[in-house]
């Protein structure tokens, strides 16, 4: 599914994307699948849990599983959790310095409403001429179920240079219904002006289903964050 | 011999009332009553009271009253104006439910600038329980609780209740101290206390030294003496903060 | 009042986020809330959607501030609500004593965390005891344990009309999982499925003027005398009597022939379908029997499950070390079934804990 992909010149330039977006949007699902992504071209990676509300749950149950990816994982581990239960030290220091490591860093940005202002707290990363600010939409999460709310909430999270079209409903997710969504969700970048990156689709529907009319580059992605619990 | 005039805003049913004989507190809310009187608001004050001898209070007025639990009064006060807006709330506690048990509620409205108005009588102990220490207690006074005198090395100085709240609160507030000694006065910084919140300028908190004879121990001519003397010499009688003008001191 | 859901539709949510969408569908008008995790996205989420609806919003200064305010906002004739957990059910013991003494509709979600103390912010099944018989009272009040999403946007719109109708405190139980799991669920106006909303009403703040059309109301929670009390106390427990076969609400499953029962509430019971689903696939006959209301308990249900299954073993399972368990016993006193537990305070229970549990009973 993932093949390794053809090691082209533009990928020599080094990925710094930061996903951000609404609650439970699938910002974590995207990043992972990303990271692999590019971690299966042979290239190094840091992925890092940027998630200042809930810094224990998003990334940490799944630190180990994605260390053995071979990705560098920039999350408390369960280890560090103890004392820290509440939201004690919500910004790892690590995280704060992230740019610092050799080559691609995807950041996981938690939800909030500071939106994209969150990656202020990253050392360089708005002087990075890399960064791509990649906004997650969901067409069934109720804060981005229209065209005017899509529109309304991408607004609201400040700088964004693209759209990734997440349309899902966990295991009840049908082909018309990431259809309908994407569609929706494509409309609106359009009229915001922003490209779609891709669309994200649950890899059970590979081979099933073809989203090619929708006129935007889809990948399947695997799902990782079921595993997580949340 | 013609009685005494009630405030139309009495419920007579519950008088004569049940304080004890030489307590402040009948005077504050007679206060309290003939400033209702004067404001024409008997039907739209909701009268909250507090645990402690104001609790003696829940159907005093002729006017919907609610009871809560000794210093929750300013909370529920709280919930009432805030689901309610056009509803005038009064919260009536001791100084034992405010400055103590409920002092994070009292300071926390002050900071909100809650649009309430809070009446805390200050007898500077707890009387139902008894009279044990309270923080208004003065210096060497002897309580139950301090039976040698208030030793502020182990227990500190008396809470100065109008002035924490005048630091916090906004300058749309209103905030003063009075008196049962001075009658007029006092029910001239109740009518103002419920005129703030009537025009929604913002939190309104009036302090009254009040007397407490039987937990004292005192004569009617000591227990006045103490009120004058003592208290108020320590507690200064005045406005703090006045948005309808210059505070008197 | 404007409608929060126009066309019914599946949405992908957390728990907490079903849990602000409810309160509003269900016309909520005001929350007062106090951070706690793991209900925090709950007061997120009401903040943020709150006024584009004209429903308000107040952060206390504390929880014992927070149930308070809603004691008060309830008296004045609103829909008002608030949500907490752990610690903040602690302190929120007194307020929700004051609404059980006054009879105030006041509503509380909770999101169960582990215990005692802090313990964790993470999932616990450890505040059963408290939520169904905390405060100093008789534990008259109402308490849904849901167990998805779905149940969780249900039970609140119901909560508000139980709440109003019958004047108990009601709660919704939730715990940590449930706040933070994503899930599908269906959003919908309740007026639209046929689901009446009960109408509120003031306890003061009245209209009509006092002493001409109306007397003035004295609404107290003390007493001077034992005698009063004591009337007062057995009359509402004789209302809570009276409604509870209404309120009473449980599931069951496979109980007909079933060899060992096993109870669970809330998230855990789907632990427990899920492991009688396949227990019986593997021949062993189980059956399944979850009270969804822990106060009032399905206490009559659970003995005829008992009696026609003719069942001679018991699994009760929970997330906290015999609270439930607790609740179960005293309801089905005087019946002769074996009880075996599967006590893991704090912590997560799946199916498969559930299934070796059963086969080292039955073996």
């Amino acid at each position: 599914m993932l093949e390794v992909l053809k090691f082209t010149a533009e990928d020599r330039a080094r990925i710094v994307e930061a996903f951000i977006g609404e609650y439970a949007s699938g910002k974590s699902e995207i990043a992972i699948n990303r990271a692999v992504e590019i971690k299966r071209k042979g290239r190094t990676v840091t992925i890092v849990d940027l998630d200042t509300v809930e810094p224990f749950y998003t990334l940490r149950p799944l630190k180990n599983r994605l260390q053995e990816l071979g990705l560098n994982v920039i999350s408390y581990s369960k280890s560090d959790t103890f004392g820290l239960g509440e939201t004690g030290a919500m910004l790892n220091p690590q995280a704060k310095w992230a740019l610092m490591n050799e080559g691609d860093i995807i950041l996981d940005v938690g939800y909030g409403v500071y939106g994209a202002q969150t990656l202020n707290l990253v050392e360089g990363a708005y002087e990075s001429p890399y960064l791509r600010i990649i906004a997650v939409v969901n067409y069934t999460r109720p804060m981005t179920n229209s065209l005017s709310r899509i529109k309304e909430y991408i607004k609201e999270l400040g700088r964004v240079d693209a759209i990734v079209a997440n349309t899902h409903l966990g295991d009840d997710t049908t082909p018309d219904l990431i259809r309908k969504g994407n569609k929706v969700i494509i409309k609106a970048a359009i009229e915001l002006g922003l490209p779609v990156d891709y669309m994200a689709v649950d890899k059970k529907f590979f081979e099933i289903e073809d989203f090619s009319d929708l006129g935007v580059k889809v990948k399947f992605i695997e799902r990782y964050m079921p595993a997580a619990m949340w | 011999m013609a009685l005494p005039a009630t405030p139309k805003s009495w419920y007579l049913p519950t008088k004569p009332h049940k304080f004890c004989p030489g307590c402040g507190h009948g005077i504050v809310l007679k206060a309290l009553g003939e400033a209702i009187d004067e404001l024409e608001i008997q039907d739209k004050i909701v009268f909250g009271c507090d645990i402690g001898c104001s609790l003696l209070s829940w159907n005093f007025f002729a006017c919907d009253s609610t009871q809560t639990h000794h210093g929750r009064t300013t909370p529920v006060m709280v919930g009432i104006k805030r689901a309610r807006p056009e509803l005038i709330a009064v919260g009536y506690m001791g100084d034992g439910g405010g400055y103590s048990i409920g002092s994070q509620h009292l300071l926390n409205a002050a900071v909100r600038n809650e649009k309430i108005t809070v009446i805390l009588v200050n007898n500077t102990n707890y009387g139902m329980t008894g009279g044990q220490m309270a923080p208004t207690t003065l210096p060497g006074q002897k309580t139950e609780t301090t039976p040698y005198g208030r030793d502020p090395e182990i227990t500190g100085y008396p809470t100065k209740g109008p002035e924490f709240v005048a630091a916090l609160t906004s300058d749309t507030a209103y905030v003063a101290r009075g008196t049962v000694s001075k009658y007029k006065q006092l029910k001239r910084y109740i009518k103002n206390a419920l005129r703030n919140q009537m025009e929604g300028n913002g939190f309104s908190f009036v302090e009254v030294l009040s007397t407490c004879p039987t937990n004292w121990r005192t004569n009617a001519q000591q227990t006045w003496s103490f009120l004058e003397d003592e208290m108020e010499k320590y507690f200064p009688v005045g406005e703090f903060k006045n948005p309808f003008g210059k505070g008197e001191k | 009042m404007q409608k929060v859901v126009e066309n019914t539709k599946k949405a992908f949510l957390t728990g907490n986020e079903a849990a602000a969408w409810a309160a509003l569908a269900a016309g909520a008008e005001i929350m007062f809330g106090y951070p706690i995790t793991p209900q925090n996205e709950i007061m997120h989420y009401w903040t943020r959607l709150a006024p584009k609806y004209g429903r308000n919003f107040l952060q206390t200064e504390d929880e014992i501030s927070a149930g308070f305010t809603v004691c008060g906002a309830v008296q004045a004739g609103k829909k008002a609500f608030t949500a907490t957990a752990g610690p903040g059910n602690t302190l929120m013991q007194e307020p929700f004593s004051m609404a059980e003494a006054m009879r105030l509709p006041l509503v509380a979600i909770i999101q169960q965390r582990g215990g005692p103390s802090s313990g964790t912010v993470i999932y616990s099944q450890q505040e059963v005891t408290l939520t169904t018989f905390g405060g100093n009272g008789e534990g008259h009040r109402i308490v849904y344990s849901t167990s998805s999403h779905q149940e969780i946007y249900d039970y609140i719109i119901k909560a508000f009309n139980t709440a109003w109708k019958y004047r108990f405190p009601t709660f919704v139980l939730g715990d940590g999982y449930q706040a933070k799991m994503r899930e599908p669920l269906e959003m919908y106006d309740p007026e639209e499925r046929g689901i009446e909303l009960v109408k509120t009403f003031p306890l003061v703040g009245l209209e009509g003027k006092i002493g001409e059309e109306r007397e003035p109301q004295h609404l107290c929670n003390i007493y001077s005398m034992e005698e009063e009390l004591y009337e007062v106390v057995m009359k509402f427990a004789a209302e809570y009597e009276a409604i509870s076969p209404e309120v009473v609400e449980y599931e069951e499953k496979e109980c007909e022939d079933a060899e060992i029962l096993i109870l669970a509430h809330g998230v855990v019971s789907r632990a427990a379908d899920d492991a009688v689903k396949a227990l019986r696939a593997q021949g062993i006959k189980a059956g399944y029997f979850r009270p969804i209301t822990l106060r009032p308990f399905p206490g009559k249900q659970l003995r005829e499950a008992i009696a026609k299954s003719g069942a001679k073993k018991m699994l009760i399972a929970e997330s906290a070390y015999g609270q439930f368990d607790r609740l179960v016993k005293q309801e089905i006193y005087g019946e002769t079934i074996q009880i075996n537990n599967l006590f893991m305070p704090g912590v997560g229970i799946i199916d498969t804990d559930i299934i070796s549990k059963v086969k080292s009973i039955i073996d």
